[in-house]
């Protein structure tokens, strides 16, 4: 398990990579893959990720869908157009923070 | 994959909600994340219940799902629309609650902005005069001021030759324009038409057109008005005259007498202009234009500087050309002994000086102005009025508010402790004001349009909303807010400055305890009031003293026949006539009236003496028959006025009691002789060896025939032909019968001229035309400021006897009578008038005497007035109480003490 401190500025960044490789997906569901692809390293909790969903909403980066399921809603999220730049964007911003950090730490990176 | 039941749900619902889950947005994504989440563990082997605590535990419980919900609550509202949009929905709801004091406050901020509205326009008129030349700020006008032998002369005229002598001495100087007024003329087009009166018309320099900027439709504006016999005349004029076809190389006859050829045909001039001339008459065909006489001053005279020339510079190098020009003029007359510094030393003045062309209309009020300027005082006065009803309506605004802070203090402590901090309330408060302020522009827009054809009215002028310029929208637009901002500002920080825990225990005094800040801005509305009030007063009161102040001559029942020269030799044979009615009492014919009308003037001497600067008294000479006398009912103290027994009478003169005094003839004037000159030598100065003497035969008391803001002059009546008028004196009750009988003797002998009549009581009552229009439009603005104030004061008695209606039942309850309460009520508010009265008096009768400074005869502004206004101000607020105080007094106890 990482430290909740090393994930905080990642969230977004997780976010917006996961919508973009899967198209539309509702919240339990980004959680869960999330999960499955750090091999239950990166738990992302419900308190962090709603809040940053509701944002990026708000800030037009994503869109939302409605589906009625039975007695309950499933909201599902996807990128807007803007959304798609700013996921690539997010992606090789950090993909240059970490090697900047390679290099000031002093280690190498498996390639 | 197992799906949960209906149940299960409905049992998550009602769990997460009961959990404190009840964002809308986010609720529902809650439950479906719950959902999976268990049915996941379902799906496991796991039994519902404990599959719900483990996915709950791993939500941190209660108090993470609220941490959550808190969450992306304080996101949501970080979005700015969002907010705004409750701020609006909060403030309508507020206001459309308390209707009453919703009302109140737009009313009087309606009222308020739209009567600075029409005053803005107004000062925005007043300060355009004159700017629509494009070479406004070169152009300057010539003034004179001459005093000399008791007379103080300040003029917008200069000498005739003065222009041409400035031009060549002066190379700063680029181009000069002269004007000569020589008052109406009748214009007909052909010999055979009906003459029409117009009454803009002026003699001018070609020049006119090069200096001024008045486009020229038709005709070259280089050489029209060169040659004598030419006019340029305005559109309107054209088209009155020739409707079809071009004006341009036509003729039109002036006075009966002068064919003059069009050659230019100009855009009409705006109103906006200190000078709007509807013909121009070439200045090069009259003769005075040609004198060379520097001591006659006819002319005004307008000079265009090169581009960076120095206006002051030139004006300090006018005393040398005063040295130069005027003085040997001066010497020949007043004989060898003159000179300029001599003159001066004496105390007597000759000067000239320039004033800018866009000065004129706000600063200047002389002798022979093209007509009757603004006064920049006026311009302030209203520009100060329009500010104060605009503050007495914000102070409403700001005295409701913080009035009605009591009803809202819970809110506010509520508010707080639901975590609102105190940006966010003073944004709520300052969206409410806005609000009000926005609906009152609104409001007040339609206001001011009713409003100022009645404005306009008013002042003589058009003023219009300019309702096609996207300018006025923004203005409108800037002034709600920075209103809407001011107003609300206070109110909004008093409110939020509440600490929820004493609100909340009801701790907080609240209404009209705490009211210092709104006695003293109560006291202010107030103050502004009776100000106004005893400022209307004064001014009414002046007006009326100058129109039933014994002016020395009966101004009723005298109907005065204009344009009398047009009957030419008919004259004489007219006055018969019209004096055989039997409802005439007695007719003259003159020139001359004591209201405005023609003037000249001319230095006379004691018979026997030299002339010199010392003895010689400078006199109003007016031309007048047998009647005059008796018709315009001046009294004759002693000796007697010319009669037809004295043939001798021809060269007699009556004089008033001020040239009596100046002549020094105090004992024993009558027979004593006065001389002029009567001859002017071919250069226009006066011929020193052309004397004639005139004998005093009678002193006429003094009577005003200048405004009463003036001082009675010298004046000599003289038994000579002068026609510029027929007047008669009639019996009253007649008047219909007069004009229709003496418009048909009119119509007889001089057919096809124009009748023109009027009385000289409203002659009279013209000269004070300013005064009666400053007096009306003080009357408005003075009546709305206190209309606006007692509306702020009726909300306010309206709400202190809501927030004591507990006090006022128990006190029912225990014995109190209807009147003690009532009084119990108005108490507070009336020492509040007490101080404002106390406050204003003094103010105003700074005011009253710094403007009754300029009459020479002025009223009395006694203790009275100030007493009535203080009076009225008490009164009309204590009827806006009393409603208010008397149906608080009469409720039944009951209804105000039952629930507690």
């Amino acid at each position: 398990m990482h430290s909740p401190e090393l994930l905080k500025g990642t969230l977004q960044t997780i976010v917006l990579k996961v919508l973009k490789d899967n198209g539309k997906m509702y919240g339990y569901e980004i959680t869960q893959l999330v999960k499955e692809l750090s091999v239950g390293r990166i738990l992302v909790t419900e308190g962090a990720l709603y809040p940053t969903l509701h944002r990026l909403e708000a800030e037009g980066v994503l869109k939302t869908e409605v589906v009625s399921i039975g007695k309950r809603v499933r909201k599902y999220y996807s990128l807007t157009t803007n959304g798609k730049a700013l996921a690539k964007e997010r992606v090789n911003e950090f993909v240059d923070f970490i090697k900047t950090m390679s290099v000031v730490l002093q280690v190498k990176m498996a390639q | 994959m197992l799906q949960l039941t209906n149940d299960q749900i409905g049992y998550i619902i009602k769990d997460l909600h009961y959990r404190g889950l009840v964002l809308e947005s986010l609720q529902e994504e809650m439950i479906d994340h719950v959902c999976s989440a268990v049915e996941k563990r379902l799906a496991k082997g796991a039994r519902f219940i404990d599959a719900y605590q483990e996915v709950l535990r791993s939500f941190g419980n209660t108090a993470g799902l609220r941490e959550t919900q808190h969450q992306t609550l304080l996101l949501e509202n970080q979005k700015p629309k969002n907010m705004f949009r409750n701020y609006l929905t909060i403030a309508l709801r507020t206001l459309s609650k308390q209707r009453f004091y919703t009302f109140i406050n737009i009313a009087g901020l309606a009222t308020g902005i739209a009567a600075c509205m029409v005053i803005v326009l107004f000062v925005l008129n007043e300060l355009s005069y004159d700017k629509h030349h494009a070479n406004a700020e070169r152009i300057y006008r010539v003034n004179g001021e001459i005093k000399f032998g008791g007379n103080h002369y300040q003029l917008a005229v200069a000498p005739a030759p003065l222009a041409e002598a400035l031009l060549q001495d002066y190379p700063e100087i680029e181009s000069a324009v002269r004007f000569r007024n020589r008052g109406s003329y009748l214009v007909k087009k052909s010999e055979t038409a009906d003459n029409i009166k117009e009454n803009n018309v002026i003699w001018a320099d070609s020049t006119f057109f090069k200096i001024f900027t008045v486009p020229v439709l038709e005709g070259n504006p280089n050489s029209a008005l060169k040659d004598p016999n030419t006019i340029a005349i305005s559109k309107k004029i054209a088209l009155k005259f020739f409707p079809q076809g071009s004006a341009l190389g036509q003729t039109l006859i002036m006075d009966n007498s002068l064919a003059m050829k069009v050659t230019a045909v100009y855009q009409d001039m705006p109103g906006t202009g200190h000078f709007v001339f509807d013909i121009l008459i070439s200045l090069s065909g009259l003769d005075e234009a040609k004198s060379t006489n520097f001591l006659s001053n006819n002319f005004n005279t307008y000079l265009l500087l090169r581009e960076g020339a120095d206006a002051r510079a030139l004006e300090s190098k006018l005393p040398a050309f005063v040295a130069k020009y005027m003085g040997p003029q001066a010497a020949q007359v007043l004989g060898g002994e003159f000179s300029i510094e001599k003159f001066k030393a004496s105390g007597n003045k000759l000067d000239y000086t320039l004033m800018q062309l866009k000065d004129i209309h706000l600063h200047s009020d002389l002798t022979a102005e093209f007509r009757a300027n603004g006064d920049v005082t006026y311009v302030y006065l209203f520009a100060a009025i329009a500010l104060f009803i605009l503050a007495i309506a914000c102070i409403n605004f700001m005295n409701l508010s913080t009035a009605r802070s009591s009803n809202r203090a819970k809110e506010v402590g509520v508010r707080k402790v639901m975590g609102s901090l105190r940006s966010h309330l003073i944004r709520q408060f300052l969206t409410e004001s806005l609000l009000l302020s926005l609906f009152s522009f609104l409001l007040s827009i339609g206001i001011a349009y009713l409003f100022i054809p009645v404005f306009n009215d008013l002042s003589q002028k058009t003023l219009s909303l300019p309702l096609t310029e996207p300018n006025f929208y923004l203005m409108i637009l800037l002034a709600t807010l920075v209103v809407g901002v001011l107003a609300g500002l206070y109110p909004s920080f008093f409110l939020s400055a509440f600490k929820p825990v004493n609100v909340l225990k009801g701790q907080v005094s609240l209404g009209m305890k705490s009211g210092l800040i709104r006695s003293s801005l109560v006291i202010f509305q107030f103050v502004i009031s009776i100000f106004l009030v005893v400022a209307t007063i004064t001014v009414y009161r002046q007006l009326n003293y100058i129109q039933h102040k014994k002016i020395g001559f009966e101004k009723d029942q005298v109907i005065i026949i204009q344009d009398a020269y047009a009957l030419r030799d008919n004259m004489q044979a007219f006055k018969n006539e019209i004096v055989k009615n039997s409802f005439i009492r007695s007719g003259t014919i003159t020139g001359f009236l004591p209201v405005d009308s023609w003037r000249s003037d001319n230095t006379h001497w004691p018979e026997g003496s030299q002339p010199t600067q010392e003895n010689m008294v400078g006199l109003q000479t007016w031309q007048v028959d047998h009647d005059y006398v008796k018709t315009l009912g001046m009294k004759i103290k002693t000796g007697r006025f010319f009669s037809p027994e004295f043939p001798s009478d021809s060269s007699a003169v009556v004089l008033n009691e001020s040239a009596i005094k100046n002549f020094g003839f105090i004992e024993n004037p009558l027979g004593r002789k006065i001389s002029t000159f009567t001859g002017n030598n071919p250069d226009g100065s006066p011929d020193v060896n052309s004397i004639r003497s005139y004998t005093v035969v009678g002193v006429v008391e003094d009577f005003h025939f200048e405004s009463l803001k003036r001082n009675i002059t010298p004046l000599g009546l003289y038994l000579q032909r002068s026609d510029g008028n027929v007047a008669f004196r009639f019996e009253a009750k007649n008047t219909k019968n007069v004009i229709q009988s003496i418009e048909k003797t009119w119509k007889a002998m001089a057919p096809g001229q124009p009748f023109q009549y009027s009385f000289l009581d409203e002659d009279f009552s013209r000269m004070y035309a300013n005064e009666q229009r400053l007096g009306k439009t003080f009357g408005v603005f003075a009546a709305l400021a206190i209309i606006i104030a007692c509306l702020g004061l009726f909300a306010l008695t309206a709400f202190t006897a809501e927030q004591r209606t507990k006090e006022i039942g128990i006190r029912k309850v225990l014995g109190a009578s209807v009147s003690s309460i009532v009084l119990l009520l108005s108490k507070e508010f009336g020492k509040l008038i007490v101080i404002a009265f106390l406050l204003a008096s003094p103010l105003a009768w700074f005011a009253v005497n710094w403007w009754l400074k300029n009459y020479t005869f002025k009223v009395e502004i006694g203790i009275q007035v100030y007493v009535l206004a203080g009076g009225f101000a008490f009164l009309i607020a204590w009827i806006t109480m009393g409603y208010q105080s008397i149906k608080a007094a009469t409720s039944n106890p009951v209804q105000s003490l039952r629930s507690e």
